[in-house]
């Protein structure tokens, strides 16, 4: 049994400004991926290509074991996706909507609807035109999870959410978790919500992918290196260092391979290491990003 | 082809179609009315008045089915659905098409009807019949251009483009010497340049339809 969710592989995208390139990207089955990027980085263009809304021009997408655009059909029987384009029937209800979808899923759960309208404060006889947008994201999300996915697809769902509706958002993602034979990609560029909730990280940026790990990895693996050099001492050469800041006596290291080694790799070069800081996932990405481009002008 | 999945999202549009195809009931049944009070002046009124309420029906339809999918970003929620696109389309050109002709059909029989019960305006019959193949096709032309171009502008300008065909075919039809002639006779003439005619607007909706299927076919994105 391929205990892969998701697999795209050697996947490329070309438009006229803009083009995705050799994206290889795994999620395995029950897993949570925090994907990363800044706006137009290729994260909704991926996501499109994932959900067979937009055909790859090179490589293979394989999605809860079928191929991908050509098996769209029977994989989007077990997806719920929500994306921040998407729009409800302005015209119709929740309940409309519910009805609608019903006979179409088989696994629809018409009472967690119920409660899932109930915990957001949602009125299945409303019509969606006259919801606020907080409500109109937790309708798509009511929708999406009562189909009980086996993958779940979120494209920006918090994006241009108020702080009360993000919080309810992600603690109703925080409990479809519960179930662990579901797969969710969550894209955003707010790292603070997918921190939250995610325990793999990958990070896209101008249409490639610059890093994919498990969350606990990236926070190991990254730390900035406060030091002091003496007159004569110049930067250490260390391994896996992406950028070099601060002042000429007091460098900022930031590494992404930090092994307690180097503190004292940095003492036998001369150098004093003031402090070792952790980073956020935010400093990660950016950093991550910064040093990518970096190397690509230089 | 999922064919319970095409039916579903046929439901959908007729669902939100509703008041449109009541609204053109109501219109098509008082055109009628018209046209039956007898006479040239009330049938050509009421003539205009049907193909006005016809094409405001086709012109709804593909507008609020199609054109506003994209419109009102509702695209991604139905493709989102366990569906390819191919039945996408499938579901979108039946469901303008059922929506549009039976309608259709129900006007221009009972517009038939009149003529045939009315001796009077019995040469119109020939005509008639290709003009309300040419208004069949001016929807059918603006489904595929609303589907293939999913532009609102390019769909007006098909809108458009049927509306002045109708008149450029109606003109060209009736200086047609074997069925212009026979238009304001008092008898029903069918000649071998109507069933020439009507063959190739058939032709040519079959033409438009299957080139829209062959479009959507090759088509790589879709949102």
């Amino acid at each position: 049994m391929n205990d892969l969710a998701v697999q795209f592989d050697g996947v490329s995208k070309r438009y006229t400004h803009f083009s995705l390139e050799s994206i290889h990207l795994e999620l395995p089955t029950g897993s949570i991926m925090g994907f990363i990027g800044a706006n137009g980085a290729g994260k909704s263009t991926t996501i499109r290509i994932l959900m067979g809304l937009v055909h790859q021009d090179a490589g293979t997408v394989r999605v809860l074991g079928h191929t991908m655009p050509a098996d769209q059909a029977a994989a989007k029987l077990d997806i719920g996706f929500v994306s921040e384009d998407m729009r409800l029937y302005g015209q119709a209800t929740l309940a409309w909507h519910m009805e609608f979808l019903k006979p179409i899923y088989p696994r629809w759960d018409q009472s967690y609807a119920e409660s899932l309208a109930k915990r957001f404060d949602l009125k299945p006889q409303q019509k969606i035109k006259g919801l606020s947008h907080g409500q109109r994201v937790k309708a798509a999300l009511l929708l999406a999870l009562a189909r009980r996915p086996r993958l779940l697809v979120l494209d920006e769902p918090t994006t241009g959410l108020d702080p009360v509706a993000r919080v309810e958002v992600l603690g109703e993602l925080m409990a479809a978790l519960a179930d662990e034979e579901r797969t969710i990609l969550f894209s955003s560029h707010n790292t603070l919500d997918v921190e939250q909730i995610s325990d793999q990280i990958t990070f896209i940026d101008r249409g490639r992918i610059i890093d994919s790990d498990d969350k606990e990895a990236f926070l190991d693996r990254w730390r900035r290196l406060r030091l002091v050099l003496p007159p004569d001492v110049v930067v250490p050469r260390l391994p896996g260092v992406v950028e070099v800041g601060g002042s000429g006596r007091l460098p900022v290291l930031t590494t992404n391979r930090f092994e307690p080694a180097m503190v004292s790799a940095c003492n036998d070069l001369g150098a004093t290491v003031q402090a070792v800081d952790t980073m956020t996932l935010e400093e990660i990405f950016v950093a991550n990003v910064h040093s990518r481009r970096e190397r690509l002008t230089a | 082809m999922n064919y319970s999945m095409v039916k579903s999202l046929i439901l959908k549009d007729w669902y939100f179609q509703r008041h449109a195809i009541l609204l053109a009931l109501a219109g098509g049944v008082l055109s009628l009315g018209i046209v039956a009070l007898g006479g040239q002046p009330g049938f050509t009124l009421g003539l205009i008045l049907l193909v006005t309420v016809m094409v405001m029906l086709s012109a709804m339809s593909v507008m609020g089915n199609t054109i506003g999918e994209r419109e009102n970003q509702t695209l991604a929620f139905s493709m989102s659905l366990p569906i390819s696109y191919l039945e996408y389309t499938t579901s979108k050109i039946l469901g303008n098409l059922l929506i549009f002709v039976p309608y259709w059909i129900a006007i221009v029989a009972g517009c038939l009807g009149l003529i045939v019960a009315a001796p009077a305006i019995r040469g119109l019959f020939a005509c008639t019949v290709i003009m309300a193949v040419e208004i069949l096709i001016s929807t059918c032309l603006m489904i595929a251009v609303a589907l293939v171009t999913e532009s609102k502008s390019w769909t007006i300008a098909a809108m458009v483009t049927g509306n002045v065909a109708l008149n450029v075919v109606g003109y060209l039809v009736a200086h047609i010497p074997s069925i212009g002639n026979a238009m304001w006779g008092k008898a029903i003439q069918w000649t071998p340049a109507a069933t020439i005619l009507v063959t190739a607007e058939f032709a040519l909706i079959a033409l438009l339809l299957g080139g829209t299927f062959f479009i959507q076919s090759r088509k790589k994105d879709f949102i």
